[in-house]
């Protein structure tokens, strides 16, 4: 493509993208950029004086440049959060997969050598068996108690408060200082985090 | 695991800490913590708080680098995460300041509206001063946008294309002020050279 003589700002434009490395050598689509801002330079005392004075501010703004405490990628890797996207990683699961089966296939075994010990013939269907009977038996057990132990709370707390207004109110009394009293300690936390930051 | 070589690319290192391999976020740490403690810095004028910013913009990439746009630059979006919290930081200061200055003066006097700077910003002050106070003096005394740009470029080493990116500018506006920022910074640079 011709194009016609570039006028001074077009130079300077040039002479700044080429200092960044954005002018790029593009010949056959921009007409050799790159050469013909050599050229002129060559012969224009006023480009080459910017180009002089932009390796100096360049140079000015590198010998600026602070440096990096050497501990601060090993700070930043030990203080990484577990991710949300981490748990839904396939590796996140291998170890407590691994537990799962591990106990399943233990006490497919005890279960198994139990019932061949009482059923001889059936072991493996016995062993399934013992299995559900066992998890079963415990699921029960648990919900039992959980039940046992709410309706319990609930029975003091209504015989608590049941009895008159004065106790309703100590009862609210009792919760709001209890909310204060730890909304003072995140506070304090918070705070004593940023101290600690500002230390650092 | 494959081991990647050491030339993988950002986005390839992403592939690989999302896939499991965490200690390679360190490798990308160790890209940019040069080049973003630096830019942070010159924005908060503060070394330990760009240090702590820094930090804090690398465990956030982390937390929501599983919503990383490869259509994007790695580095795009770390300066854009970083961008966005040095301009709260800025402004939480600023209104410490103010509140500070309604505290301590009292009157209806304005008073300019700054974050405390270690380093002096008058030019006048700088004549005996080391050379990198000058640097930091100029730069802070650009206008904001143009500041941003010249920050992106030389400290962070954006390309023209990464920053209009960051800054959803088009590219012909981040030419034109960083043509425009850095005859401003030659011309308080030559300033402080007469002085």
């Amino acid at each position: 493509m011709a194009m016609g003589t570039p006028t001074h700002e077009t130079w300077e434009e040039w002479l700044q993208m080429d200092f960044d490395g954005e002018l790029g050598d593009l010949s056959d689509l921009n007409g050799g950029r790159q050469a013909r801002l050599r050229e002129h330079e060559a012969s224009c005392a006023a480009c080459t004086a910017e180009r002089a004075s932009l390796l100096e501010v360049a140079r000015e703004l590198r010998e600026a440049e602070v440096a990096v405490r050497p501990d601060f990628t090993s700070a930043v890797m030990s203080a990484l959060p577990p991710a949300g996207w981490e748990s839904r990683h396939a590796r996140a699961w291998a170890v407590p997969a691994a537990l799962i089966a591990g106990l399943g296939g233990a006490a497919a075994i005890v279960a198994g050598v139990s019932a061949a010990q009482l059923r001889p013939g059936g072991q493996v269907l016995g062993a399934f068996r013992a299995l559900f009977d066992l998890f079963s038996t415990a699921a029960l057990a648990g919900a039992g108690l959980l039940q046992a132990s709410w309706r319990g709370v609930g029975l003091a707390l209504g015989d608590a408060l049941s009895g008159s207004w004065v106790n309703m109110a100590a009862f609210g009394i009792g919760v709001l200082g209890l909310n204060l009293v730890l909304l003072r300690l995140l506070r304090k936390g918070r705070t004593a985090e940023a101290m600690a930051r500002r230390r650092r | 695991m494959t081991k990647a070589p050491d030339t993988a690319t950002d986005e390839q290192l992403v592939v690989l800490v999302l896939r499991g391999d965490r200690d390679r976020f360190g490798e990308l740490i160790g890209r940019y913590q040069a080049r973003l403690v630096n830019y942070l810095y010159r924005l908060l004028r503060n070394l330990d708080d760009a240090h702590d910013l820094a930090q804090e913009v690398f465990l956030k990439v982390y937390q929501a680098l599983d919503r990383f746009d490869p259509q994007y630059r790695f580095s795009t979006w770390l300066f854009r995460v970083a961008q966005n919290a040095a301009i709260d930081q800025i402004r939480r200061q600023r209104l410490k300041l103010v509140s500070m200055q309604r505290d301590g003066m009292g009157g209806d006097e304005p008073h300019e509206m700054d974050f405390p700077s270690p380093t002096p910003t008058p030019y006048g002050d700088l004549r005996n001063s080391e050379r990198g106070g000058a640097i930091q003096a100029a730069v802070d005394a650009l206008p904001w946008e143009y500041r941003e740009l010249i920050l992106l470029r030389h400290f962070s080493e954006l390309s023209y294309e990464e920053i209009a990116q960051v800054k959803r500018l088009p590219l012909g506006t981040v030419k034109n002020k960083l043509f425009r920022g850095r005859q401003m910074l030659k011309e308080r640079l030559a300033e402080f050279r007469v002085d």
